[in-house]
Parts: C-alpha cells; structure tokens; sequence
C-alpha cells in the first residue's frame, strides 16, 4: 500500500491519463482506503472542470472584430512602407 | 519555434571555439560552397566531426562525375523542403541560384516539381530522392528499374542516394543543432501539398541488393580492411557501393571519426543511439548489425532487442534512457526537437561535447539508414525483427514534418501567407484571436493592456512567419509568442515577478489544506457569471508561471505536450507546475464548493 505522499507525488501525472497500469492500480487501491486523498483527487477534478467551464477571460463578441481590423491596419500599413 | 524568444537573438544550441583560419576542413567546405556555412561552425567544439562531414560533403557532391553538381543540389533541394527544414532550404536555394537556377523556377520545382518543366528524367531522378528520404521502406528493385529505364547509369543511381543520405545527414544536423541562418531565411513555398500517398506505394518485385559490384580486395583497399577489424567481416552495405571507392573511403572515416573515438560517449552508448535510429526507421538491416555490435561489447541479444522494441523498459541508467529518448525524438520526430531536449540532456549531466556528438552519431545513422534502404542490401546477420512497409502502416515512427504540418488545420492558410498572401493572415487572426486574448488577459488581467498586447502579438507573428517551420502546431507557436509578449507587458507594468523556468522543488511540496469534501455537483452552487467572476478573480492571485499553465492547460485544453512546448518546458516540469497551479487553485475555490456551502453564491 503506498503512502499518502507516494499518492500526491504521482497524482499530476494520474490526472494527465499518464501513468503505468500498475502505478494505476496502486493509486487507486489507495483512494479507496483513504478519506483525503479521496477529496484532494475529487476537488482538484472538479477545479479543473470548473475552469474549463467558466468561460474565463472571453474575449466580448463586440471587441473581436474592431481589433482584427486594427491588426490588419498596422499590418497593411507597414508591408506598404 | 527555434531561435524565437523574447529578444530574437538567434544563436545555435551549443557552444563554439574558433579553430583558427587554417583549419583545413574549413578550405574544403569553403571550395564546395563558397563559404563555411554555420552548420559546420556550429560543431567547433569536436574538430574530428567537422573533418568527417567535410569529407563526406566534399566526396559526395564535389565530384562532377556521374550527376551534375546541379542535379545533386536539386535533389538536396526538394529532400530538405520535404523535411521541412528551412535552414537546409535556404542553403540549397542560394548554391543553385548561384549555379544559374532562377528563383521562380526553384518555386515552382519545390511547389510541384512534375509541374516545373523539368526534363522527364529530372522528374523521375527527384521522384526518387523523395521516396528515398520520405518513404524509404516501400521502395523496391523497381523504383531503380524506373531510373535506369530513364537513362540513369549504376554510377548515377548509386551518387542520387548517398546525395540524398547526405541531406538526410545535414538535414539531422540542423536539426539538433539550430545553427544561424547563413542568409535570409527562405519559406518553403506551398509546403502543404505533399504527395504523401503517390510515395507510399509498394510496387513489390526484385529484393536487393540492386546495383552491380566490382571486386577490392581487404589487402589493396585500406577502408575494408578497417571494417574487417571493426566488425569482423566487411559488411554489405558497403560492398554495395564499389562502384565508388571513393565514397567508401568517406564514409569509413566518417565511421573512425565519429564512432571510433570514447573520449566523450562510450561505444555502447554510441551504438545504442544508432540502434534505436535504425528501429525508429524501420531499418531491418541496421538493427540487426548494430544488435550484433553490442553483442560484441557484452550486451546480450534480448537486452538489445529490448532497447530495439523500447529502451524505456531495458536495464539502462536514466541518463542513458534519456540519452536514446532524444536520438529518437531527433529522429522519428524531429519537428518537435527544440532547444529543451538539449537542456534535459544538460540535467542529466551531459556536457556540450556529449551532446554534439549525440547528434552528429544520430545524424550519421541517418545517413547510413538512407543509403541501406537506397541500396537494399540484405542483412550481414540473423535478424530477430523484420521492420517493412507493414509496420510501417502501424507505426508512427516515419512521422516526418511534412506529415505533421498536414495535421495542423491551419498549414494551408500559414502557406499562403508564407507565400506572401497578406489577406489570408486575417482569416489566421479571427481564427485564433479568442485563444491568444485568453492568454494574454490570464498574464496581464488588464482588459485594455491585453486587447494592446493582443496586437503586438499578432504583429510579431506577421513578422517572423517566414521562420515558422511547422515543428509545432501554428496554434501553439502563436501562444507562444502570446506568452512572451504578455510576460513582457507584465514585467514593464510591474518590475516584480520573476519566471524562473528550472522547476522549483516548492513545485512538488505543495500540500493540501482544505480537506473537506466537495458538492456532488459544485457548478450548481452559482450562476455561470459567477463562477466566472470567482475563478478569474482567485487565478490572478496566483503568481503569474501558475495562471499561465492553468490558462494554456485547462482553459485553452492545449495537450500537455502543447502546454510544455509553448511555455519553453519538459513535459516533467510543466506537469509539476500544472499540478500545484490546480492544487493552489482548488484551495482558493474550496471555501465555495464544499459540500456543506450554502447556495448564497461566493
Ligand atoms: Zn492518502
């Protein structure tokens, strides 16, 4: 049975899909048995899907047109010089 | 993405020495091109490699005998745009130019050379060379029938493949080494239109070996009586080419030079490296005389098969696994080979002379697995695996940067640009302007200094299009340029943060806190506006390396192997970093989700 700390070093590689079959099997048997490696791993799934949800730092519709035009306008101007 | 950071100083991976004006390979490579171009520059610091690369050059392409030097730099030509390589590109385009070519008809030749108005024989001769370099496991005795039925002699035959080993040898080079461009970096126009599938047709018939051979004698010709020290027979690879003794010559001092010295990496790691470069290229016949020549350094046959099939699971020291993880990447995927490849290679201890000849013995085996399958000898000893076009259909191993570049969507369009069609750059723009304003407002979280910054980014790329090379996706190369231009904003906004990139060990020492369980269903504990208006407020409290990789990996859902490229990180380190980001993170968001949380809102 591996440790709480053998648990967290190899849960960023767990959640990433990038681990050994057997190194799988050993997490999960350990989150089976353990309360709070059981939340951390819960929570830090669910921060995840919260953070790709949530929609954060959108570029507003209204803002993404003027902006290509300027771009294009700086561009043309300085391949025309 | 080489040679491109914030200050745009292009430098090549390694350190050089100056040899002085009298070092005598410089002349020879000076007579063949008219300058010393810096790829050669760029390996000063193991003179004997330079001297073997010289030779090879000088024997292969110097000599009017078979082939002109025109034909022979066309196929170099074609052979690097296939591969890809700007740096080789550009050095074949300028020496053609300077043999009379006319640039538009270079173009047009390297755009669709069966539309060029070339010869019916330089049509065939450059069909060849891309077969050759690009889908070497299904050629056949009837690829060489082909040429000969188009007035090629054996002589000619046999200068087209060791021309084209040769640009799969400096091409390799330029790879793993990033030298300095010689000239004004060329585009390689219309790179998106490959004739992947025309190459890989087997045609089937003869086995080779294909062309005739003469007789020398151990005794008389001094090359074969150093492989029959070195090997214990003379192997048929190079009986093969006794046509040209010449040739044979070059390369057994390119053998001596390069693999005889163990002042830097030691025989067996040498043959490693040439061993897994064979399997990644379907090289039956190199796999098995390289499995055979540790055999003979005490390396058992099941251990080399091992390191064969995948090295990752053979007893060898981590360095040493790292050692063939970057001859493999170098090899069967060059396109994504950068500059942190060398540096994990630093961690592990290696010096810049390891390195260096890490390459050039990857770069040679290259050369050496071209010629094999050019030639199609049969194997000097029993072979425990057969690699052909079967495996090849399953494997990724033949994944050259042409295949790659028609995995990214946006190939077509980089192209056309590249091609100078200005107005398709802003189909690039609206196709990406949400990701790159993404990154910038995770970096800056200023509104109006993104939408700022988000021009300077697009402008740069406009810049510097020519230098994009397809080694990574467009996509990623531009969060690239997203991340550096945004760390800059946020450097002259602030003069605080500091990047530092060597993973801290504080990375891997983050512990959790908050130890209560979350919500079954936590996202409906606010409104969508809520909930972004929480994590955009708690990701611009963490350090700005942490909302980086958060922003890349979990908002952009870049692959990891994106992630890591666009942030100048092994895939080891970013995973560290990404792991305490989303552990910091969750922190900040527990008070809010848990499960007892009231539905009151944050
Ligand atoms: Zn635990």
């Amino acid at each position: 049975m591996i440790t709480c700390d053998e648990f967290m070093a190899d849960l960023g590689n767990y959640l990433e899909g990038d681990v050994a079959v057997e190194v799988r099997r050993q997490l999960e048997h350990h989150l089976s048995h353990c309360q709070i490696c059981q939340v951390v791993y819960d929570s830090t799934l669910k921060t995840v899907k919260i953070v790709t949800d949530s929609g954060s730092f959108d570029l507003p519709d209204a803002a993404a047109g003027p902006i290509k035009d300027k771009i294009m306008a700086r561009i043309r101007k300085k391949s025309v010089s | 993405m080489a040679g491109f950071g914030l200050e745009w100083i292009q430098m090549s991976y390694l350190a050089e020495v100056d040899l002085g004006s009298s070092f005598r390979p410089f002349g020879a490579l000076q007579n063949l091109f008219g300058f010393v171009p810096n790829l050669f520059r760029a390996q000063t610091l193991l003179p004997r490699i330079i001297e073997a690369e010289a030779g090879l050059a000088a024997a292969v392409l110097g000599k009017d005998r078979a082939l002109p030097r025109s034909q022979k730099e066309l196929m170099a030509l074609v052979v690097a745009a296939a591969y890809g390589d700007t740096y080789c590109f550009t050095q074949q385009h300028q020496t053609l130019c300077s043999l009379g070519v006319a640039d538009h008809q270079l173009d047009q030749i390297v755009r669709d050379h069966h539309e060029a108005g070339l010869s019916r024989p330089d049509t065939v001769l450059l069909d060849y060379a891309l077969k050759l370099a690009m889908a070497a496991p299904w050629l056949s005795g009837k690829d060489i029938n082909l040429l000969r039925d188009h007035g090629f002699t054996d002589e000619s035959i046999l200068e087209a493949i060791v021309v084209t080993g040769l640009t799969d040898f400096f091409c390799t080079l330029s790879r793993g080494l990033d030298p300095p461009h010689d000239f004004q970096p060329r585009p390689i126009p219309g790179s998106s239109k490959a004739p992947q599938a025309d190459l890989r047709s087997y045609a089937g018939g003869t086995a080779g070996p294909y062309l005739p051979t003469v007789e020398l004698s151990p005794e008389r010709f001094p090359p074969f009586a150093l492989f029959l020290e070195r090997f214990g027979l003379i192997p048929k690879l190079f009986r093969a080419q006794t046509l040209r003794p010449d040739l044979i010559e070059a390369e057994a001092d390119a053998v001596r030079k390069v693999l005889g010295p163990v002042d830097i990496l030691s025989h067996v790691q040498k043959e490693c490296i040439f061993l897994v470069g064979s399997a990644a290229n379907l090289n039956t016949y190199c796999v098995a005389a390289h499995c055979e020549m540790l055999r003979t350094m005490g390396v058992s046959m099941e251990e080399s098969d091992q390191i064969a099939v995948d090295h990752h699971h053979a007893e060898l020291s981590e360095a040493d696994k790292s050692l063939l993880d970057f001859a493999l990447k170098l090899t069967a995927r060059s396109s994504e080979f950068d500059r942190e490849d060398i540096e994990l290679l630093r961690r592990h201890g290696f010096s810049e002379k390891h390195i260096l000849e890490a390459v050039a013995a990857t770069a040679l085996n290259n050369f050496f697995n071209t010629l094999q399958m050019g030639l199609g000898t049969t194997p000097d000893y029993d072979t425990k695996h057969v690699f052909g076009p079967k495996e090849a259909h399953l494997s990724s191993a033949v994944d050259r940067p042409r295949e790659r570049a028609q995995l990214d969507p946006d190939a077509e369009l980089v192209g056309r640009v590249q091609n100078g069609d200005l107005d398709t750059f802003e189909e690039l723009v609206a196709r990406h302007s949400r990701r790159v304003y993404r990154t910038l407002m995770a970096i800056i979280g200023n509104v109006e200094a993104a939408q700022d910054a988000m021009q300077d980014t697009f402008l740069k790329a406009f810049q510097h299009i020519g230098e994009f090379q397809g080694r990574s996706k467009f996509s990623t190369w531009l969060v690239t340029i997203a991340n550096n231009t945004g760390v800059q904003r946020l450097r002259e906004r602030r003069h605080i943060e500091s990047l530092d990139d060597v993973p801290s060990k504080a990375d891997a020492e983050f512990r959790p806190r908050q130890i209560r369980a979350w919500a079954e269903d936590p996202e409906q504990l606010c409104s969508q506006a809520e909930r972004r208006e929480l994590v955009e407020r708690e990701l611009m409290k963490l350090p700005v390396k942490y909302r980086v990789v958060l922003a890349l990996r979990d908002i952009e859902q870049l692959s990891g192997q994106e992630t890591a490229e666009a942030l100048g990180l092994g895939i080891a380190a970013m995973k560290a970093r990404l792991l305490r980001a989303r552990l910091m993170l969750r922190e900040a968001l527990a008070p809010h989700f848990v499960s007892s949380a009231k539905r009151t809102g944050p």
